[in-house]
């Protein structure tokens, strides 16, 4: 469906700097699902319920990815997207289960914390001018650790320790069921509609507000921006504190899926949201990419997962596979541009 | 508006001093357990000997079932009024474990367990602390050679057999299985796989699927759509660790399909895996045994002077729903 939208609405939306990455980007993503109806594991590659599924496991990536995109699109990158996933998902599994708060307590809470986190690594590098690779860095480190804290180092499940060291059981809480839960009748992924409806919101942010055309100027040329009056320092900030409040939205996911706060959750996966980025044919210098090509990016690295899963290829094959595809891509993506 | 030398020197300034700060939150952002690190006098509490003191290695606190294992090794020395235990966490890092182990020489300790990352480069450390005069429990992964007091450790092929074996007698000597394994990179991947084919070994029981999900249960969750998506029917589903299972059982459940198989894992942490099976989500678990508390016995034998054995291999316990109320019923 995504695919469609970007397709019919490249002509229409008259934004220059996506027409011709876009077409690369969809290149890409063809040629993965290419690859799926060869090899379709014995036509499991055509169930509807084989590409819910790829979609749902996207989503959580795809949250983090547009996210990201804000940061790379200033020429920033934020490494500490993982982490704050994990601190969030560990945050909103005490508060909802063991300390039952209502939703509308603790979600709002949780979207906090990811913001401050955010915000606070993105303050530290635009305030003092410390490489955005350094300072996310050092808030990847200390989210995850702060998520070890609070958790005492173990999974914040529905398995409550009691004073005497044994556990009782608590039911799931509703708002888990319900993020965890299917719309259209079970056709879609709840955690699918909340990726589309952060894409949607980032990409308006992009491409039809202020904040986002600045965005774009501090991304092509930061001194020139700061001479025209753009609040460098300001806009700058908030791209890491949206980033870091996509990583929450993204972490409340992850903790109604798995039904747990894992401390461990998101190793790695600011890597996967960089390179859905990258593949999407965002600029890492800077001040070209958008939210469209982060969405073909997401489903590209997603079903390139989902093909590569249903078929149980073996998992040294499978990273090795993972990697070529990614340099492919981003190959595609370099030579046509030039 | 500053100078832009001053700038420059401030710049600087803030950089250097931002980095050490890094250095430092890496170097010890991860030490979530307790480590209480008195400064310990060396040879006072030799000659004293009202209290003893052990020093416990721990290669990485980020697994739930390590973190179980020192709560085990507490709670049994919380017991002994004599005991005192340091605990040292190496955060999945071999050289930094090794200086655990010179540290705990250096000061002298009565006796040290340690938990050991990696065979090779631990094994030389060890022998020296041996060699110091100081007894070593090797808790659950082994060294080279026998340059240690004890080793401590659950079999887990013999685990992996006794799930494959109940597996084959609860499907009656037939059935379509899927298996997600756990990394198969590690010797409990590796081992959980080989035991478990070998109960399975003269059955009709086939496995018709297998991945590795890297002991996560997001991977098994998603390996097991993939199963799902493309099998109509799907007897039980043997995970390596309860968490696979569960993301499993999690899976088949968004499918509408939970009903249809039996899920099956392996640790049994009270928290996980019995937690998971008095729910009613996974009909077996298949306890993987810390040894904390056997390893605290151990100890208090050894600094009594008695001869302990060189090696104690720990029994498992297979928890279902109607034993999990009385705490499992121990495997043969």
């Amino acid at each position: 469906m995504s695919k469609m939208n970007t397709q019919s609405a490249r002509p229409s939306t008259i934004v220059r700097i996506w027409s011709n990455p876009a077409s690369r980007a969809l290149l890409a993503l063809f040629l993965v699902v290419a690859l799926g109806c060869i090899f379709n594991a014995d036509g499991a590659f055509y169930k509807l319920g084989t590409h819910r599924d790829a979609l749902r496991q996207a989503s959580v990536f795809g949250i983090m990815a547009c996210g990201m995109t804000l940061v790379i699109i200033t020429g920033g990158i934020d490494l500490s997207v993982g982490s704050i996933l994990a601190l969030v998902s560990v945050s909103f599994a005490l508060m909802s289960i063991h300390w039952g708060w209502s939703a509308a307590v603790a979600i709002p809470l949780c979207l906090l914390i990811g913001t401050v986190c955010g915000g606070v690594s993105g303050g530290i590098a635009s305030c003092f001018r410390i490489q955005p690779f350094i300072a996310t860095l050092a808030m990847m480190v200390f989210a995850r650790g702060l998520a070890k804290t609070i958790s005492g180092g173990m999974k914040v499940s529905t398995a409550v320790k009691n004073p005497d060291g044994t556990y009782h059981n608590v039911d799931v809480p509703g708002i888990f069921r319900f993020i965890d839960g299917r719309v259209l009748g079970g056709n879609l992924s709840m955690v699918t509609v909340i990726f589309i409806i952060c894409a949607i919101l980032t990409w308006i942010i992009l491409s039809r507000h202020r904040w986002g055309r600045q965005l774009y100027a501090i991304g092509g040329n930061e001194e020139a921006a700061r001479l025209s009056g753009i609040p460098v320092v300001l806009s700058k900030t908030m791209a890491y504190a949206a980033c870091g409040l996509l990583s929450a939205v993204a972490g409340l996911c992850q903790a109604a899926q798995e039904q747990q706060g894992d401390p461990e959750a998101g190793g790695g996966y600011e890597l996967t949201a960089i390179a859905i980025v990258v593949i999407g044919g965002t600029s890492l210098a800077g001040g070209r990419g958008g939210i469209g090509l982060t969405l073909l990016g997401t489903l590209t690295i997603g079903y390139l997962d989902k093909i590569l899963s249903i078929n149980a290829v073996p998992e040294a094959s499978r990273l090795m596979l993972t990697g070529v595809i990614i340099i492919a891509a981003v190959l595609t993506q370099r030579r046509r541009k030039s | 508006m500053i100078f832009q030398p001053m700038k420059n020197i401030l710049h600087f300034l803030i950089t250097a001093a931002f980095s050490s700060l890094l250095i430092l939150v890496t170097g010890c952002g991860k030490s979530d357990a307790p480590q209480p690190n008195p400064p310990t006098t060396p040879g006072t509490l030799k000659t004293a000997k009202s209290t003893y003191t052990i020093g416990m290695s721990q290669c990485n606190l980020g697994e739930p079932w390590r973190v179980q294992m020192n709560e085990d090794v507490k709670n049994a020395a919380a017991k002994q009024p004599n005991l005192k235990v340091i605990f040292k966490d190496a955060q999945n890092d071999t050289l930094r474990q090794r200086s655990h182990v010179e540290e705990f020489v250096s000061a002298g300790v009565d006796l040290i367990i340690i938990s050991p990352k990696e065979a090779q480069p631990l094994t030389e450390p060890v022998a020296k602390a041996m060699e110091a005069g100081i007894p070593v429990i090797v808790l659950d992964r082994r060294l080279l050679g026998d340059k240690f007091t004890c080793f401590i450790g659950a079999d887990n092929k013999k685990i992996g057999k006794a799930a494959g074996q109940w597996i084959v007698k609860k499907l009656g000597g037939k059935g379509k299985i899927v298996e997600l394994k756990g990394l198969m990179t590690s010797t409990p991947g590796q081992d959980r796989d080989s035991g478990f084919r070998e109960g399975l070994a003269g059955s009709q029981v086939e496995i018709i699927f297998e991945a590795d999900m890297k002991w996560l249960e997001p991977d098994a969750r998603k390996e097991m759509e993939s199963a799902l998506s493309r099998f109509n029917k799907i007897d039980l589903v043997y995970a390596h660790n309860d968490p696979g299972a569960h993301g499993a059982y999690l899976a088949a459940k968004a499918a509408g399909r939970e009903k249809e198989m039996l899920f099956v894992g392996i640790d049994a942490l009270p928290q996980e895996g019995v937690s998971y099976v008095s729910q009613g989500i996974l009909n077996a678990s298949f306890q993987y045994p810390t040894g904390g508390t056997e390893a605290i016995d151990t100890a208090l034998k050894i600094l009594k002077g008695e001869t302990v054995a060189k090696e104690i291999t720990l029994g498992s316990r297979l928890f279902e729903k109607d034993n999990v109320a009385n705490g499992g019923q121990p495997l043969p």
